[in-house]
């Protein structure tokens, strides 16, 4: 029955970020992300047109003047849920907004995975540990920055189908049921149509059937349930659009095609092997499969060097090799994401999970069977994974959760007895709790493991009630600092939106620096329908989404060579850039500048990623070298190097900043992020002209001005010398005579060459 | 054409002559104190006229004009009498034309009729929107705004005026140009003409100052108020405001600098204004597309609730922005019922802000499902829509909506607008019993699935399956119940041990008897269900019972060793002695009958 509350407290932590906002009258400051943006513009551009009109859509109004084929570059899986439930929905004349949907989706699907993990965990273990699994998944920090309500993330839920899936998958391996196999393969395709990371169940999953043949676990079931699972599962996946033809030929998905031609080889030798002798069964053994491998292993290798099969991109080499990405793709290094994983960030995504997890892999290898070698596999792999990417911490979470929820539910089991009531120490009355001790008891009954009168004696004998109070207080004391964490956590740090910034002042009273969607909606408001606006890629489906204005770069970095022009633009001084600005056709430059207030993620910090990703483009004309001081520092102040004291960037970053005093302490123009007096107060603009600029200073935008009518030359005309003054040093003799007009050398000049 | 047009002025010549002999019959202003108030965006012209009928016959009504440049910008014009019992009585206006005079001319029903000779005083009031143009066009945000208006000196009437007197109220001291008819005298902000003496009916001088206004010329381009009514007790209204300063335009860079260093940076613009509530508004929300605008704050006063709207960014010239505002209202505040006769009583439009300007305005009132015999009753002549169809949560048959729209609408415009209908009260069951009867369908349904068995193949031997499985459950739960009475008497015995009451000890050993032969006799029972049920589980709970028997003895035994122990007849040492060999033996037998129940 308890199992049925876990998804409520999901929903309930889950949604807690929309309820403490609505309390602090800073209603909807959940939707602000920038995955919702993007997503709620696609799912309402879906509830508006249509199916197929969206999977065709193409949008004009990113990646200027390149546009986006948006219908086959998204895994539509998450705008298609909730565009469905928002259809059943209304067509019940329940009349939500589709941005209600859209908000609470998250938050939903976090429920739906706390109940596919509880399945999950109970095939492996029992139904207490999946019922602490659950309550884990339900709070965990790791799934909570994907499961608050208004993330509306791919992630959020993808993770609902990988679990699910895992859950279809082991029920199929333990009944080799048919049945079990589809219901594997449709939840396979949904996740193949929610989240890249399918990719991650397709390679997992052959592992598994591979590993178990060479445990020698082979039957009848695991082939049943790997033969459905691959032909209908490759069928299904190759319906998305954004996949398509990928599983066959890529090298992603290549392993699972050789477990199943090896898989498909060893069930045909263990059917001759009941035809044969020993010794004929042998020599063909032997024959057949160093043939086969031979030709499995030439055939791939062809067939990647002809081109049938693309090799590995290079985001998959970036998890093989840590360093790759910093080398070859900047534009995917310079995102924090992809970062590799500090110890912090394991421990602040999970907690205590992160050390008991091992424990609970220890009693999974150690009492082993089909589905515990899988979970195992899982975890491994998982863990690896989480460990060269900040973002893959999310495919650990669940099965951290799974294996925390073992380990400690095997330690209740020893340790609490049926005495637990007697013995219980009085606890604070968190939800939490109760959980745990409603479980607790929940062993006994449903799930038939019935306690041995004979084993709690044999334990009471070994261990007296004091070791066991002792024991059960630690593990709770353990669990009770989980929650605390789990609820601090996502009332801190997963509850703020980014867009909306807020300060506390000494009193307490708090100030919301509302910059962004000030200025986004200036530029909405305000400006041409088709204005073009020039930016970071960061902000860019910010803009799209708020301000409804055409970017040239957003978040979905796909044209590096794109990214990389802008990048240009921004790190060169004012007439190069306005070069790049008119050529692509550029109305207004936003940027963020965060030195009024101390806003450390700002574009100046940025910058060197742009110059980095410029230069990886145009090596010839940005160099990373010229950004830094001579003794290699990265400077705004009078120290810096001269070319970044003239760089577009600096100078839209600090244009008449320099009259601005914030502080009596401090000299005009501190700023206030870097703390340090800007080297260049001098600032003015030819090309551009200041439009708007937020209330502190946040977001800046500037108006690329029109060509003049005819651009006046900013020197003095040369003088001309007559002709007449000329007169040669030479000798009538030796004179030579001289050219006409004959342009003239000065010195310190360098004459044009074109 | 060149033959019709001397004809055409000959025509309107006759007509003039006309037209003046209506005002020949008898009606004079008197004397005329005509008061134009510039001080905001809005041109508001006030006129207290002694009308006086030198006619030989009493008149029932007279009539009012508007200089045709000014016609089409005017917003509101209404008039009433002054008289000495200090109460103002609005009188009814109906819009008419002259013959032969352009302009707009609206004919006023006096409240009796003016008999010949008599006077009598009226006070006109007009306000026109639009007509203060900002000139130049375009500022930078250094410069202060300038704008020109242009009027009539006169008072425009069919009548002839015999003196007046015209004061112009200005925003500021500041005055580029004013025309200097009869050499007007200028103190501080204010212009006053004349006095004018006889002045021929329709006479029109243009009046023409350009001067300094700095007032926000904000313009609501567009509202749409909606208001839904509940009969659950709750009001909803909501407006969708499209804003727009119609100043003069800002040219070049805003500079945020400036803006924020000096005071007198961009002083023609819109940081912030108030909107007026009603008194019982809760729950109010001000946002806009892309989420709520945080630099509003709300107070609630004694009879107001007053929000300061600051728009996102300072509204300069030219620019414009949007937002929502809504607010939730009690219904019996404005809801008026008779039996099954209901009557809304609401502001067609509300305050957005002071001195307010809204172009075009569209109301929609939504009435709760199933009215019927709607009737409005509008304050002033709105344009109605046909009626159309809301649905939202629960509705099945869809509400109807009304919808108006209304162009060019001032503060005066803010009135009370009734709508009439019915509605059966029975319908308000309607949404409840919708839920009540889905859940009911739901559960109703899950309880047939449930229940019935829609398999297509049957399957016996599952059945008996079942049927052994639930017996076996019980003799599960039976037998540990008496597993558990074994310790129990555990428990008595050691208690007696220490407490040496032989009476205590006899009851728990009755009860032990009692409840065991219980217990053991209905699995007995269950043993024999089983046999017949042709399951070979039987025996291995025969054995059980068998197993069970032996562990009976043995409690029997130890209790007894107990009791010999506290009567002295077995020494400490032997009794731990025995007792030990006791519950090792009872502990091979316990985990005898686990492994068989294990097996079961």
């Amino acid at each position: 029955m308890e199992a049925r509350s876990v998804p409520i407290i999901g929903f309930e932590v889950s949604g807690h970020p929309v309820l403490s906002g609505k309390e602090s009258q800073d209603g909807r400051p959940w939707m602000m992300e920038e995955g919702f943006r993007f997503n709620y513009r696609s799912t309402h551009h879906l509830t508006t047109n249509g199916f197929y009109e969206f999977l065709n859509w193409f949008d004009e109004r990113a990646w200027y003047p390149l546009g986006r084929i948006v219908g086959g570059t998204v895994y539509p899986g998450l705008m298609v849920t909730a565009g469905l439930i928002h259809y059943v929905l209304n067509l019940l004349h329940i009349t939500v907004h589709i941005r209600d949907v859209c908000v609470f989706l998250a938050p939903v699907f976090s429920g739906l995975t706390a109940i596919s993990t509880f399945l999950l965990t109970r095939e492996l273990w029992n139904q207490g540990a999946g019922l602490l699994a659950a309550c884990f998944i339900a709070i965990v920090p790791g799934y909570i920055s994907r499961s608050v309500a208004g993330s509306f993330d791919n992630e959020g839920i993808a993770i609902f189908a990988l679990q699910f899936t895992y859950y279809l998958w082991v029920k199929s391996v333990k009944t080799g049921s048919v049945f079990w196999t589809i219901g594997c393969c449709l939840c396979y395709f949904y996740m193949v149509s929610a989240w890249g990371g399918y990719v991650f169940i397709i390679n997992l999953i052959p592992l598994h059937v591979f590993v178990l043949l060479l445990m020698q676990r082979y039957s009848k079931r695991v082939y049943i349930a790997y033969s459905t699972f691959y032909i209908v599962g490759l069928v299904l996946s190759m319906q998305i659009p954004f996949v398509g033809f990928q599983p066959i030929r890529t090298s992603e998905h290549m392993a699972a095609a050789g477990v199943f031609a090896l898989l498909q080889a060893y069930a045909f030798l263990q059917y001759l092997k009941d035809r044969l002798t020993r010794q004929e069964f042998q020599t063909l053994f032997f024959l057949g499969v160093s043939l086969a491998a031979g030709v499995v292993f030439l055939t791939v290798i062809y067939l990647t060097y002809t081109g049938y099969i693309a090799p590995w991109s290079g985001r998959f080499y970036s998890l093989w090799d840590t360093g790759y990405a910093k080398i070859h793709i900047p534009i995917i290094a310079s995102v924090s994401e992809h970062q590799p994983t500090t110890w912090v960030s394991f421990f602040f995504d999970l907690h205590i999970l992160v050390c008991t997890f091992p424990a609970g892999l220890w009693f999974c290898i150690k009492n082993i069977n089909d589905e515990r070698v899988f979970v195992a596999l899982y975890a491994i792999s998982a863990v690896y994974f989480a460990g060269v990417m900040v973002r893959l911490m999310l495919t650990l979470t669940p099965v951290v959760c799974m294996l925390s929820a073992v380990a400690f539910s095997s330690v209740f089991e020893h340790y609490m007895g049926d005495d637990t009531k007697r013995e219980k120490p009085p606890l604070e009355d968190s939800s939490d709790e109760d959980d745990k001790r409603n479980s607790g008891n929940l062993y006994d009954k449903a799930g038939k493991v019935r306690k041995h009168v004979s084993e709690q004696e044999k334990a009471e004998e070994g261990l007296g009630p004091n070791i066991k109070s002792i024991v059960t207080m630690l593990m709770l004391m353990l669990l009770m600092m989980f929650a605390v964490h789990c609820t601090w956590v996502t009332s801190n740090a997963y509850s703020s939106p980014s867009v909306v910034l807020a300060s506390y002042n000494h009193d307490g009273t708090r100030n919301i620096l509302d910059d962004f969607r000030e200025a986004y909606y200036w530029l909405r408001q305000n400006t041409d329908e088709h204005a073009r606006v020039m930016s970071w890629w960061d902000y860019g489906y910010q803009i799209a989404g708020m301000a409804n204005r055409t970017t040239l770069v957003d978040n979905n970095t796909w044209n590096n060579s794109h990214i990389a022009l802008v990048g240009k633009a921004m790190s060169s001084n004012e007439t190069a850039a306005y070069k790049i600005m008119r050529s692509l056709d550029v109305d207004y430059v936003l940027i963020i500048f965060g030195g009024v207030i101390g806003y450390s993620g700002d574009d100046i910090n940025k910058f060197l990623w742009m110059v980095r990703i410029a230069e990886g483009e145009h090596p010839k004309d940005i160099r990373e070298s010229d950004y830094f001081t001579p003794q290699g520092e990265f400077r705004v102040d009078k120290a810096g190097s001269p070319t970044l004291l003239n760089c577009l960037m600096y100078k839209m970053s600090y244009y008449r900043f320099g009259e601005m005093q914030l502080d009596f302490r401090t000299p005009p123009g501190f700023d206030r992020t870097r703390n340090a007096e800007i080297g260049n107060k001098d600032i003015s603009f030819k090309h551009l002209e200041e439009a708007f600029t937020s209330e502190h200073w946040l977001v800046r935008i500037y108006k690329v001005k029109n060509l003049d009518n005819r651009e006046p030359l900013d020197h003095k005309l040369r003088s001309v010398v007559p002709k007449q003054k000329y007169t040669s040093k030479k000798t009538a003799k030796r004179k030579r005579g001289h050219i006409k007009n004959k342009l003239s050398l000065r010195k310190g000049k360098k004459l044009q060459k074109k | 054409m060149a033959l019709k047009a001397p004809v055409l002025a000959a025509l309107l010549l006759l007509v003039a002559a006309v037209g003046s002999g209506v005002s020949a019959d008898g009606l004079v202003n008197e004397e005329v104190k005509k008061t134009v108030d510039l001080s905001s965006h809005l041109a508001k012209m006030t006129a207290e006229i002694v009308l006086s009928n030198q006619g030989h016959t009493g008149v029932q009504s007279f009539i009012l004009a508007v200089e045709a440049d000014l016609a089409p910008h005017l917003a509101y014009i209404g008039a009433s009498v002054k008289g000495d019992e200090e109460e103002d009585g609005m009188l009814e206006l109906q819009q008419t034309s002259i013959q032969g005079q352009r302009g707009e001319f609206y004919r006023v029903q006096l409240p009796s009729t003016l008999s010949a000779g008599a006077q009598l005083m009226v006070k006109v009031e007009m306000t026109f929107s639009h007509v203060l143009k900002p000139f130049p066009t375009q500022i930078t945000q250094a410069e202060r705004q300038l704008v020109v208006f242009q009027g009539n000196h006169y008072l425009f009437s069919p009548y002839p005026t015999r003196s007046q007197t015209t004061r112009v109220r200005l925003a500021t001291k500041t005055v580029e140009t004013y025309t200097k008819l009869g050499n007007p005298t200028k103190t501080d902000e204010f212009i006053e003409y004349g006095p004018f003496r006889d002045v021929a009916p329709f006479s029109e001088d243009a009046m023409k100052l350009h001067f300094e206004n700095n007032s926000p010329f904000l313009t609501i381009s567009r509202i749409t108020r909606i208001i839904e009514v509940s009969h659950w007790g709750n009001i909803a209204v909501e407006e969708t405001v499209d804003l727009r300063h119609t100043g003069a335009a800002l040219k070049g860079p805003f500079s945020r600098y400036d803006y924020q260093r000096q005071s007198d940076s961009g002083i023609s613009s819109v940081k912030s204004f108030k909107t007026i509530l009603p008194a019982s508004a809760q729950d109010v929300y001000y946002r806009d597309e892309i989420g709520n605008i945080s630099t509003s704050h709300l107070q609630v006063l004694d009879d107001s609730v007053e929000v300061e709207v600051r728009p996102r960014f300072p509204l300069f010239g030219g620019w414009k922005t949007h937002y929502i505002i809504g607010y939730n209202l009690p219904s019996y505040e404005y809801l008026y019922t008779l039996g099954d006769q209901y009557a809304l009583k609401m502001r067609l439009v509300d305050h957005v802000y002071d001195d307010q300007v809204i172009d075009s305005m569209t109301v929609k009132i939504i009435l709760p499902e199933g009215a019927r015999n709607i009737h409005v009753d509008t304050p002033y002549k709105i344009d109605r829509m046909p009626n159309q169809l809301h649905y939202t949560y629960l509705d099945t048959f869809g509400r109807p909506v009304l919808i108006a729209s209304k162009n060019n609408l001032v503060e005066q415009h803010i009135q009370d607008v009734v709508v009439h209908y019915n509605f059966n009260k029975i319908l308000m069951l309607q949404e409840p019993l919708l839920v009540v009867g889905a859940f009911y369908i739901l559960f109703f349904t899950v309880i047939i699935y449930v229940r019935l068995d829609f398999a297509i193949t049957k399957d016996p031997a599952a059945e008996v399956r079942m049927k052994v499985a639930s017996i076996t459950e019980q003799v599960l739960t039976l037998v540990n119940k008496r597993l558990g009475l074994y310790r129990h008497m555990d428990e008595v015995v050691n208690r007696y041990k220490q407490s040496r009451d032989t009476g205590a000890l006899n009851s728990g050993r009755k009860t032990l008897e009692a409840d065991h032969r219980a217990l053991t006799n209905e699995i007995s029972s269950l043993q024999a269900r089983l046999k017949a049920e042709g399951s070979d589980l039987a025996d291995k709970v025969g054995e059980v019972q068998k197993l069970d028997g032996q562990v009976k003895e043995l409690v029997c035994r130890s209790c007894q060793e107990a009791e010999r122990l506290v009567a002295g007849k077995v020494k400490k040492e032997a009794y731990i002695e025995s007792e030990k060999t006791l519950t090792s033996k009872r502990q091979e037998l316990v985990s005898r009958i686990d492994s068989l129940l294990d097996a079961l």
